[in-house]
């Protein structure tokens, strides 16, 4: 994939809740972007591996599955180290948390008119390393 | 009397016989000679008829004895050896013996009589009244000092029944109240631990003197505990710290130990008073609530999320701000009356039946126009809440343009259960039948988004709209574990 200043990256959302999911991923598309959703940490990191277009992971922290959130952002921050991450929680205690570094924090529920620009801010930000964003990291 | 009641002081003699001298001189006029010059000197004095009146008043304590030698050979001595021998530790009555005149050499037999007096003088005669004045006094003084050791010893005696008493008080209570009670020295080193100590910890009498009451801890809280203490111990500020301390069972359990030092009337700590109470179910407790709070906090979370959810997209597809408005309101009441039966069945689960009628009942005309069958099946929280979200978006749609728009059209919703088909062992369907012609929408609103998109996730299956023109459908299979994860 070629980096031109046109393309956005896509953008991987990860909710278990299906209904909040939607809505997420609604609003996200409608700022522009190209959007996958996966339920679970095993259903994300497929869609991780299929797409290379996939630039911002977005997710939730409590999840079940063999994953939760946290645990997902620092394995894909490992494995792809371009790959925004952007993590999303309802918990209040959020400086508490192991986060990776550089990662953004959004509370939930998402406050809907700070999504596209805060988004943005991260796609220019990325724009600086080069592509392709999720190249596996050896 | 007995050697018991001296010692133990119920019978105490009267003050002027432990001062009075006895005499028997039963021949002759030396009872009324030696009384007189007794007398003469202000010492007080009793005469006794015979040996038993003698041992009479021996038992009740005479100050001394003044006795002639002759009278001891008289038979019924028996019974004086007898008071003798039975005299309390502290007693040895002083007998001043009248020797017999003239007596050369005495008989072993009358040695022995005055032996067994035990503490006896020989005074010869004719009396001399000096001599007799001298040795009365010095045994009557001596008798005096007898009772002087008699009242310490009693004394001493009474203090330390006291202090065992006071002890015995210690120990009960400190054994009968629920913590465990220690005591240490100035300088911190444990010597006393009360016995529910020992009851907790399961360890051997004396084993955790001094230091050793540290390695009864939780490794992770020694140092702690340590710190703590050493400060306490320097500063002479009273000591409180919760720690995990061992329990004789192998676990650990939570308490709360303090320390208060007692000072003597310099201020200088004499030792400290300390004392672990267990807090572990009050600990448990209070654990067990927060996790509580915490879930609850998540549920709410959830849900306000959910309704946030519901809002926005209802916002971004509405007509009009009044049209948002009552979808918004009556929404919100559907989802609300979701969890009124959630929470009044288990709130993890609830019955198929229930959830399908509860979503009707507010578009229900009377006229049988809903058909509905199916076996009744248990489903989770979070299905329950999305069927409902979804039954609610169907009738509202069908009697604003479906179905429930004419008088002659029906709905009939069916769901059945089948055990071989692992993939899609649930399937559940909406038909309307005999209403407006069908036309597919131009544009999808919240509730054909939220059934093509969402419920399928609920269920982990897959929901399906079909705008046919005789009627519009709906079809959404799952696994049968879909209905409760």
């Amino acid at each position: 994939m070629n980096s031109t200043a046109k393309v956005l990256p896509a953008i991987l959302v990860v909710e278990d809740e299906p209904l909040i999911r939607m809505e997420a991923v609604d609003m996200i598309e409608d700022a522009g972007f190209r959007v996958y959703d996966a339920a679970n940490a095993d259903a994300a990191l497929v869609l991780m591996e299929l797409h290379e277009d996939i630039g911002i992971l977005f997710t939730d922290i409590d999840m079940p599955g063999s994953m939760d959130g946290m645990e997902l952002a620092t394995h894909v921050r490992n494995v792809w180290p371009p790959v925004a991450i952007v993590i999303a929680s309802g918990k209040v205690d959020f400086a508490d948390m192991q986060v990776p570094e550089g990662s953004t924090f959004f509370p939930k529920p998402y406050p809907t008119e700070k999504i596209a620009p805060i988004l943005e801010h991260i796609v220019d930000r990325l724009k600086i390393s080069s592509p392709p964003l999720n190249k596996p990291h050896d | 009397m007995t050697d018991r009641d001296v010692s133990s002081g119920t019978h105490v003699p009267p003050a002027e016989l432990t001062a009075t001298v006895a005499i028997l001189a039963p021949r002759g006029r030396d009872a009324a000679v030696a009384a007189q010059l007794l007398q003469e000197a202000n010492l007080p004095v009793v005469v006794a008829e015979t040996l038993d009146h003698l041992a009479n008043l021996l038992a009740d304590q005479v100050g001394a004895v003044l006795v002639t030698e002759e009278a001891l050979s008289s038979p019924g001595t028996d019974r004086l050896t007898d008071v003798l021998d039975i005299q309390p530790p502290w007693s040895d009555i002083p007998f001043i013996v009248l020797a017999n005149q003239g007596v050369g050499r005495r008989s072993d037999a009358a040695v022995a009589r005055i032996d067994t007096l035990r503490n006896a003088t020989l005074l010869s005669r004719p009396l001399h009244a000096e001599e007799l004045v001298r040795a009365v006094t010095s045994a009557l003084n001596a008798r005096a000092r007898q009772h002087d050791a008699r009242r310490y010893v009693e004394k001493l005696e009474l203090r330390e029944r006291q202090l065992q008493d006071s002890e015995a008080k210690f120990h009960a209570i400190a054994d009968a109240v629920d913590q465990m009670i220690w005591s240490t020295q100035p300088d911190g080193f444990h010597d006393y631990y009360n016995q529910r100590w020992y009851d907790f910890t399961g360890v051997p009498e004396g084993c955790t003197d001094g230091d050793a009451w540290n390695g009864m801890f939780h490794p992770d809280d020694q140092e702690r505990a340590w710190g703590a203490w050493r400060e306490s111990l320097k500063t002479g500020q009273p000591y409180e710290i919760e720690y995990r301390l061992k329990h004789k069972s192998g676990k650990y359990r939570w308490v709360l130990g303090r320390a208060q030092p007692m000072r003597d009337m310099s201020g200088n700590i004499t030792r400290w008073y300390g004392s672990c109470t267990d807090i572990h179910d009050i600990k448990v407790a209070q654990e067990q609530r927060q996790l509580m709070l915490g879930e609850m906090n998540h549920r709410v979370k959830n849900t306000l999320a959910m309704v946030h959810a519901m809002v926005s997209q209802t916002l971004r597809q509405a007509d009009t701000l009044d049209d948002a408005r009552i979808a918004i309101q009556s929404r919100i009441s559907m989802m609300s009356a979701a969890h009124d039966r959630l929470v009044k069945s288990t709130w993890t689960e609830t019955q198929i039946a229930e959830v399908v009628e509860a979503a009707l009942i507010p578009h229900r005309t009377g006229l049988g126009r809903i058909g509905v069958t199916g076996p009744n099946l248990p489903i989770g929280s979070k299905q329950a809440l999305a069927l409902t979200m979804a039954l609610h978006e169907l009738a509202t749609n069908a009697t604003k343009y479906g179905a429930l728009s004419t008088d002659q059209g029906r709905i009939d919703i069916a769901w059945h259960v089948s055990q071989e088909d692992a993939d899609a062992g649930f399937a559940f369907s909406w038909r309307e039948s005999g209403g407006p012609e069908v036309m597919t929408p131009t544009r999808r609103g919240f509730g054909s988004r939220m059934i093509e998109r969402a419920l399928a996730g609920y269920f982990t299956g897959a929901a399906e709209l079909a705008y046919n023109r005789g009627g519009l459908t709906f079809n959404l299979t799952a696994p049968l574990s879909g209905l409760t994860v």
